[in-house]
């Protein structure tokens, strides 16, 4: 199997499923897509929080090979997070409330983008406690010519203050969103959270609000008790769940959202394997996004983007972006 | 304030080939090959699968293990090719370590590593006091060796409830050909010095004076009382964390520990040796 550099993925397909050494076809399919506007390599970003700014990976994955990458979120100046315990494991899921620990804007502008490859896509994330900071952190990266596009975080499930406010209430999400949309004219995507009634109706703000794009979803919000120590186990008490188990809620979320609203959706949660990420394109994601996944294996968000395209070739798409909403209810 | 050294080998992620995963007392010992597996410094760790990488993925338990690489034994004539080898110690202690100790010769268990900033070694006419408690030794092995191997006197303490506790007590025995001296306390007297491992500290660093250093790896606790006696005679400790990690690569953000001056550290990129007093032990969990 090769990839050129055009993007399109020539790969050699058993015709009987099962044995992939005896090649009795070949099949051309076109890995790229494109997602509120950034044209993508293929369609496996990384999620942001799980990725670090980027660097961190480079022993493990070629950055290239995947569609790119969602950053940490940033906020205007740099930031600690929570004391420990930060993290826990749960039954397939992992609880963490870090409180968007990061280096702040201005370092990551100056000292975590150069030191990325040149052909790598970079999403920024933005946190804040008001429509005006979010603003202000967009028009400080949206001019940058490294950054494709910019995430609102609207929806960290433990931080006191802001993220989750803004995702869990139609009103401020349209102001947000609103607010923001006047601060850049690059790409904004929306990172919604899963702990709302309706979901969709909050794709429909951010649809109405004039964002390209939403990321969904994030952590779902939960807790956990250590019965020995009587105490929970996270210092913040609630956290955020991600990882396998929540992914059918976030497929559920993504299909429902995705019967709301045309702008183009980017299925987060859970996705640990090809497979996931065919089902959330299937229930109408335009792209993906690996999350928890990466603790896991470094190097697995590209081959997740390999697995997708074989998946395509396999079934007879002759674009990765073909499945996207192909899922059959009838 | 002493640094910790960082390694010049990037680390990987791979398959590690079970050599042997055998009982060493009340513990366990997991002798893996790795293909190219570039080696560690003393204090590294790796990222560790829980149990046998199964032919369909599984994701309960979802996180993989840091541990400590215990022996980095290198080109052992089990090797294959590329391959190298190294132990883990470690105790069986809920479902993933549990899961470990199923892992049968010839299977696979993935690991991410090697990582984290390891133990300086230095020259020095002063001794050297590794001092450690339950799986925490693991850390202590290879860097007894490497000190030894510098002529400084070095002299490992190791403490435990009791003598079945006392994992990798002949690994560390046998390291006497080579230099190390062992010193051992169990809390109920059955082999050692009857008390705590503080006892013989306390003893070797009065005898010993300012120049020495003490390295302290086991359960919070022992590592306080060790970074405060050793403060106490003016002396420099190290320690290892062992908080929580999902990654191990500076990613997560998992294993923040509280800095004596404010903010955090990440155990796996900035330790996990740490100088005691850059650590502000208040306020680990």
């Amino acid at each position: 199997m090769s990839s050129d550099q055009d993007g399109v993925l020539r790969t050699s397909v058993a015709t009987n499923g099962t044995n992939a050494s005896t090649t009795k076809c070949t099949a051309t399919v076109d890995e790229r897509v494109e997602f509120a506007g950034i044209p993508l390599r293929n369609a496996v970003l990384t999620a942001s929080g799980t990725f670090g700014y980027g660097t961190e990976f480079a022993p493990f994955l070629d950055l290239e090979k995947i569609g790119g990458f969602v950053a940490k979120s940033l906020t205007l100046e740099p930031r600690f997070g929570n004391p420990p315990p930060r993290i826990g494991e749960t039954p397939s899921g992992m609880l963490n409330a870090i409180s968007i620990e990061n280096v702040g804007v201005r370092a990551f502008l100056e000292e975590k983008l150069p030191a990325l490859p040149e052909g790598v896509v970079v999403i920024a994330s933005a946190f804040g406690t008001a429509p005006e900071i979010y603003a202000e952190l967009a028009s400080q990266v949206s001019g940058h010519p490294r950054i494709s596009g910019i995430e609102i975080n609207a929806s960290c499930p433990h931080v006191k203050s802001g993220g989750i406010e803004f995702g869990q209430d139609p009103k401020l999400l349209a102001e947000l969103v609103a607010t923001v949309r006047k601060a850049t004219t690059g790409s904004l995507l929306v990172k919604l959270s899963p702990n709302v009634t309706r979901i969709a109706d909050m794709a429909k703000v951010c649809e109405a609000e004039g964002a390209d794009g939403i990321s969904m979803i994030n952590a779902v919000q939960a807790m956990e008790v250590d019965v020995e120590t009587r105490r929970p186990i996270l210092s913040n008490i609630l956290g955020g769940l991600s990882g396998p188990a929540i992914r059918p809620i976030a497929l559920r979320m993504v299909w429902q959202a995705a019967q709301a609203v045309k702008i183009p959706i980017c299925g987060v949660g859970g996705i640990s394997s090809a497979e996931d990420a065919v089902k959330f394109m299937l229930c109408g994601a335009s792209a993906i996004q690996v999350g928890t996944a990466n603790y896991l294996d470094p190097g697995v968000a590209g081959r997740i983007a390999e697995g997708l395209a074989n998946y395509a070739a396999r079934h007879g798409f002759a674009r990765v972006a073909d499945l996207t909403g192909a899922l059959e209810t009838g | 304030m002493i640094s910790s050294i960082r390694s010049e080998s990037l680390p990987i992620r791979g398959q590690g080939r079970v050599l042997s995963n055998v009982v060493d007392r009340n513990g366990r010992k997991l002798r893996l090959a790795v293909p190219d597996w570039p080696g560690s410094i003393p204090g590294q760790f790796v990222m560790v699968g829980t149990g046998a990488t199964a032919s369909v993925p599984r994701h309960d338990p979802l996180l993989p293990r840091p541990m400590a690489v215990y022996r980095d034994l290198g080109a052992t004539p089990e090797c294959r090719d590329s391959e190298r080898a190294f132990e883990l110690l470690y105790r069986v202690v809920g479902r993933g370590t549990t899961l470990l100790s199923e892992a049968q010769p010839g299977e696979s268990v993935s690991i991410v590593g090697p990582l984290g900033e390891g133990f300086p070694v230095e020259e020095s006419d002063a001794p050297a006091l590794l001092v450690g408690g339950g799986t925490g030794i693991a850390s202590l092995y290879e860097l007894a060796r490497a000190l030894a191997a510098t002529g400084r006197s070095t002299r490992v303490l190791l403490g435990a409830r009791a003598e079945a506790d006392l994992i990798g007590f002949d690994d560390f025995a046998a390291l006497a050909s080579e230099g190390v001296e062992l010193i051992c306390a169990t809390e109920d007297g059955s082999v050692g010095v009857e008390g705590r491992i503080t006892l013989p500290l306390e003893a070797a660093l009065t005898e010993s004076g300012p120049g020495a250093l003490v390295v302290a790896v086991g359960p919070t606790p022992m590592m306080r009382a060790c970074a405060d006696m050793a403060g106490a005679k003016g002396v420099d400790c190290l320690v290892s964390l062992e908080n929580p990690m999902a990654c191990g690569f500076g990613v997560c953000l998992g294993c923040a520990a509280p800095r004596a001056e404010g903010g955090f550290s990440l155990v796996c990129k900035a330790g996990p040796v740490f100088d005691a007093r850059e650590i502000a032990w208040e306020g680990l969990p």
